[in-house]
């Protein structure tokens, strides 16, 4: 009944949400601004371009030289009549090769049909002769016309419209970097704005919880039983900002439910999980609903691609971009022009990480049948759609080759680098925790066993025991 | 940079790009699902009206009114099967909503036919949401046996509360009264609104996410999408559909009787308004629009003119039990993937026509 | 108390069709994954093909009840064998539409087999046993309906002493809990669904042999209330096992039962149409709170 009461009257809670969502598209609207009047500009140019072709075509042939372009088009004509008549040179062939196999399997003579084909052939290339005589006559007669060939009014023209594309070029430059900057000084008020209400909210809300400041995640005592199993056993770690840190272990460990803690897939049994989220307030994860998770900053790939396999690659970026969008359903009922503008940006967005990723040209290909490589990527592309902090990756490299592996190490730092987010992983593939990683912890049996540098960690007796050691046993 | 044309190739090519584009254009118009819904709704007029004035048989237009009106259930069916991966049978006892909405409102009370359409949706979306929580915690067969009980006790009310429903005075829309005839007209307009709008919602936020629902319900949380709002819209928009088609089966029939076992509320409405969405393809809405054609109209329009048949009118019923076999035994994606692999077949076809006259193409 | 005996009475049928049904259509569900919507009109042929033997060859009930069951048998195994195997790509979706398209075809097919008019149907036995209670009053039991209990009752055991000991139930359940593993372990499972779907067919025949010989007029879809019952049953007593469904498929029928008893002793004779619906939203609100069914295990997935 109250969470009914909580839809019927927006809360504080409520109106919160909304203000981080329009906090939130503002950013995005902000970075695909020059994105879409690039776009436009772009159009209006193409468009420009046409209209100055069909200008410059009649001064282009004054321009020509006119045995030369004579040349040209008989060149062409031929070649036209050539492809056309193949056809037909196919066809002599064929009947001739059917009447001979018949010929022979009947004991009969075939030369006949041979001559038949020859004579045919014969009578294709006469055809093909008088028509090239046709068309030297032509040309030599529009030679004769000639006319001389004057090149300055087209390259005057031409110089002018280049002068023209450029000054367009330079105006719509201009007129858009107006625009912009106008749209992006009333957007970065309008995110002053938001932003001052939802400091103000937040300090009627107050913040208990005190992290220290280079922290970003912090698991306390988090434990997770499944009846009498003891999946997770009083594990605590804190993750830094900006750091790509690894959680190993061997199979069984418990790896994957810390991950489904913190996306709170699964209710923790006892512990806590504090994020320091989006908006710099720190959050105590348990409050949060399994796909409310995305709102605060934490975004994850699977380990098993999830994809959906009946659209395109840009249209499951769009998917991870679902919450983004402010207009509600009845906008998308009816197809209303706000949506249009919505998609605009989102599918800017969508391009700009695939471009990011190197996948640019597979986003209107289907994500049924791409190979298993580009999958990861699209997975991991899709992750960072969601404007995340903490992206968290499940076996990123499982079913990775060695070289998509060194390639996926490179933009793991790239994604941390350029977006400035921490990187979560769990990894069985040593090499690529051992060489991304900045700090490790390896866990057995739902419990800690080290954690540290990677160094460290390959020093340490108890992770060589539990995990290398039965390695070099092996 | 090769922008400008190069005196080189001074060929004036002006009108070729002027056709091109003109072309173009009526094409990308006819690809936007409005223009294609309204062409086939002015064209399905048409018909009708011809039915009406006796060129075409007489019984087409009932037969049309009824296909359609069952459409509006079989696209909200494609939405919550196609899309969002769930499935219930409880399409049947959904149906009475608008049915006796339409009796109590209208045919009882006196009130607009209009305000009968709302009352039924209001209840509607009451059901669906109900239906939708229950989703949430059943899944699969089992949900689809829970609305087919859901469907049961709504038909148990049903006789209980008015076994025989009908009414014979003509309702009166903005002024114009609808006669049995003039009901085709009402249908069409009612399933052009559903099929825009349905095509709208599946290609907009809200469609993918249903989609990504229904691939995978981890993906599409971790991704923000709740189920629970998805579920309860998915259910939502499938009950108001039915209840909207109850109340133009109203329409057109005029009559309706509960016990009846092969009646609007019967399991057998459920079973072939999902049948008609396998056959038209599950994921198509002129799929699913055809598929009701095929279910309900093609007896009418098609079979009855093969002379054997119409002699034998038990015989329809038993082949269109074999079609309904045949076409998920080889074609699971319905007569939408029986048109591709159609076309990819024409296009071998003229290949293999091409080979025969001229030979192989050996490079 | 004469009253409620008779209401005890008058379940007896009603209760061995559902069983029959609901095992039918749990031995069906768990070795092929599917639920089988033409199971009531499968049973329904069964039934014509028993009428036919009576009127037209003047059999006895006892003889011409072995030819419906194995006439309803041939049909389901055909489906099985015929249809499902031969599919391009058929699915647990697509198995449960062409079973949908079966209704169809079986109903389509029943006219142009046994005619149109309906045909008339006996009972195994004549005559009704009294028992008069202590105040006077008596209630009455048709000797037909315990004909029906014995026989649906001794084929239930059957079934359910096959299903614990024999081979064949060894390899059914095998096939329920895993059909890829049990096929690996040497289980023909195609053997093993094509006699469960037989069973099934020959379940269902009896079932509509005893409806009609209690009187219920033979049509295609006069088996279809107790399938959607049996569907019920299926979930209100969790699919995840065998015994499961065929208790609650005894509860259904009884619980409406006394539900009108309930009502007209209450006084309120006007409610008795009230029965089904209270049933069904009992039923439904019990699977909404244990959704893995009264008997049935909860399996826990994982992510």
């Amino acid at each position: 009944m109250a969470r009914i009461l909580d839809k019927l009257i927006p809360s504080t809670a409520q109106r919160a949400i909304k203000l981080r969502q329009s906090h939130d598209w503002i950013k995005t609207e902000l970075a695909e601004l020059s994105g879409v009047y690039e776009e436009k500009k772009q159009k209006a140019l193409d468009k420009f371009v046409v209209k100055a072709n069909r200008r410059l075509s009649s001064a282009a042939y004054a321009a020509c030289d006119k045995t030369e372009l004579a040349n040209n088009v008989m060149e062409k004509r031929l070649q036209e009549y050539d492809v056309h008549k193949y056809l037909s040179y196919r066809a002599a062939n064929h009947k001739a090769a059917k009447a001979i196999f018949k010929a022979i399997k009947a004991g009969e003579d075939w030369s006949g049909a041979l001559d038949a084909m020859r004579s045919e052939i014969d009578k294709i290339k006469s055809d093909r002769l008088a028509f090239v005589n046709k068309l030297e006559a032509r040309k030599n007669a529009s030679i004769a016309k000639g006319g001389s060939s004057d090149p300055t009014a087209y390259n005057a023209l031409r110089t002018q419209l280049e002068a023209e594309y450029d000054s367009l070029s330079r105006s719509i430059d201009e007129k858009h970097a107006q625009i912009i900057e106008k749209k992006r000084k009333a957007l970065k008020q309008k995110l002053d704005e938001v932003s001052l209400r939802i400091q103000e909210n937040r300090a009627k809300g107050g913040n208990a919880i005190c992290l220290s400041d280079d922290v970003l995640l912090s698991v306390k005592g988090l434990k997770m039983y499944f009846g009498g199993l003891k999946a997770v056993d009083d594990l605590t770690f804190d993750v830094k900002k900006g750091e790509i840190f690894g959680l190993i272990g061997p199979n069984g460990a418990g790896k994957t439910t810390v991950f489904n803690c913190i996306t709170r897939f699964y209710d923790a049994t006892g512990g806590d999980m504090y994020f320091e989220n989006k908006y710099g307030e720190i959050v105590d994860l348990r409050n949060y609903k399994v796909h409310d998770i995305i709102l605060q900053g934490i975004s994850r790939t699977f380990q098993n691609i999830e994809l959906v396999k009946e659209v395109s690659v840009m249209e499951n970026l769009l998917v991870a971009g679902t919450r983004a969008y402010r207009s509600g359903l009845l906008v998308h009922a009816l197809g209303l022009p706000l949506l249009k503008k919505e998609e605009k940006i989102m599918r800017q967005k969508a391009m700009r990480i695939l471009r990011f990723m190197g996948l640019e040209s597979y986003a209107s290909w289907l994500a049924f049948g791409l190979p298993y490589g580009i999958l990861k990527k699209v997975e991991i592309a899709r992750a960072l759609m969601a404007d995340a902090r903490l992206i968290i990756m499940d076996e990123p490299a499982a079913g990775l080759n060695d070289s998509e592996t060194a390639e996926l190490t490179e933009t793991i730092r790239k994604i941390r680098d350029e977006f400035g987010v921490t990187i979560l992983l769990v990894e069985h593939d040593m090499s690529l925790v051992m060489n991304v990683c900045d700090t490790v912890c390896a866990i057995s049996f739902g419990q800690m066993l080290a954690i540290g540098t990677t160094e460290e960690i390959q020093k340490n007796k108890a992770v060589q025991e539990a995990y290398l050691g039965v390695k070099e046993d092996e | 940079m090769n922008k400008f044309l190069s005196e080189k190739y001074a060929l004036p090519d002006k009108n070729a790009a002027k056709s091109d584009k003109l072309t173009n254009g009526l094409r990308n118009l006819l690809k936007s699902p409005l223009a294609q819904t309204i062409v086939f709704v002015i064209i399905m007029a048409v018909i009708g009206q011809l039915a009406v004035e006796k060129v075409l048989p007489y019984s087409w237009a009932s037969a049309f009114a009824t296909t359609f009106s069952y459409a509006i259930a079989a696209v909200g069916f494609c939405l919550l099967m196609g899309y969002s991966g769930l499935a219930s049978l409880g399409t049947g006892g959904f149906i009475g909503i608008g049915t006796y909405s339409v009796y109590y409102v209208m045919a009882e009370s006196g009130l607009p036919f209009l305000l009968a359409v709302l009352v039924a949706i209001i209840i509607a979306i009451v059901i669906g949401a109900i239906v939708g929580f229950i989703s949430l915690r059943i899944e699969g067969i089992y949900l689809v046996i829970l609305t087919l009980g859901l469907s049961e006790i709504l038909r148990n009310l049903y006789m209980v509360l008015e076994d025989k429903i009908s009414f014979t005075k003509n309702p009166v829309i903005l002024g114009f009264t609808i006669t049995r005839q003039f009901s085709l007209y009402i249908v069409l307009i009612f399933l052009a609104i559903v099929m825009i709008v349905t095509s709208n919602i599946i290609n907009s936020p809200t469609g993918r996410a249903m989609l990504a629902m229904k691939n995978s319900t981890a993906a599409a949380q971790a991704m923000g999408i709740s189920l629970m709002k998805y579920r309860l819209l998915a259910f939502i928009i499938c009950t108001v559909y039915a209840s909207l088609s109850g109340t133009m089966l109203m329409l057109v029939v005029r009559n309706a009787m509960a016990s009846q076992g092969t009646g609007f509320y019967a399991l057998i409405t459920s079973l072939n308004i999902l049948a008609a969405v396998i056959i038209g393809g599950y994921k198509s809405i002129w799929g699913a629009v055809f598929g009701s054609f095929v279910m309900y109209g093609l007896q009418t329009v098609v079979l009855n003119n093969i002379k054997f048949l119409a002699e034998n009118p038990v015989i329809i019923t038993f082949v269109s039990g074999i079609l309904v076999i045949i076409v998920v035994m080889f074609y699971p994606g319905g007569l939408a993937q029986l048109v591709l692999e159609l076309r990819a077949k024409a296009k071998g076809l003229r290949t293999k026509m091409r080979e025969a006259k001229y030979g192989k193409d050996l490079g | 108390m004469a009253y409620f005996l008779n209401t005890i009475f008058g379940s007896i049928v009603p209760m061995c069709i559902t069983a029959l049904v609901t095992m039918a259509i749990t031995i069906i569900f768990k070795t092929s994954f599917t639920t089988n919507f033409a199971q009531g009109v499968i049973s329904a042929f069964g039934a014509y093909v028993v009428a036919s033997g009576l009127n037209s060859l003047g059999l006895s009930l006892w003889i011409s009840l072995p030819l419906g069951m194995l006439a309803s048998m041939i049909i389901a195994v055909a489906v099985d064998v015929l249809i499902f195997r031969n599919g391009r790509y058929v699915n647990a979706l697509g198995k449960q539409i062409i079973t949908m398209g079966l209704i169809s075809l079986v109903v389509g097919a029943i006219p142009l087999i046994f005619g149109l008019s309906d045909p008339a149907f006996k009972s195994f036995i004549t005559g009704d046993i009294k028992i008069t209670l202590s105040d006077g009053s008596y209630a009455t039991v048709t000797k037909n309906s315990l004909v029906c209990l014995g026989l649906a009752a001794s084929v239930i055991v059957v079934i359910f002493v096959l299903l614990r000991f024999s081979k064949w139930g060894l390899s059914v359940r095998a096939t329920a809990s895993n059909e890829y593993v049990a096929g690996m372990m040497g289980i023909n499972t195609h053997v093993v669904t094509a006699v469960s779907w037989g069973l099934a067919g020959a379940l269902g025949a009896l079932a509509a042999t005893i409806n009609a010989s209690s009187g219920t007029v033979i049509g295609g879809y006069f088996m279809t209330n107790y399938q959607v019952y049996a569907f019920l049953a299926g979930i209100l007593g969790g699919f995840s096992t065998f015994h499961g469904p065929v208790i609650a498929a005894l509860m259904i029928p009884l619980a409406n039962n006394l539900v009108q008893y309930i009502v007209n002793v209450a006084g309120k004779p006007e409610l008795t149409g009230w029965s089904m619906v209270i049933v069904y939203a009992v039923a439904l609100v019990i699977i909404f709170f244990r959704p893995q069914g009264i008997f049935g295990k909860k399996i826990a997935r994982k992510v």
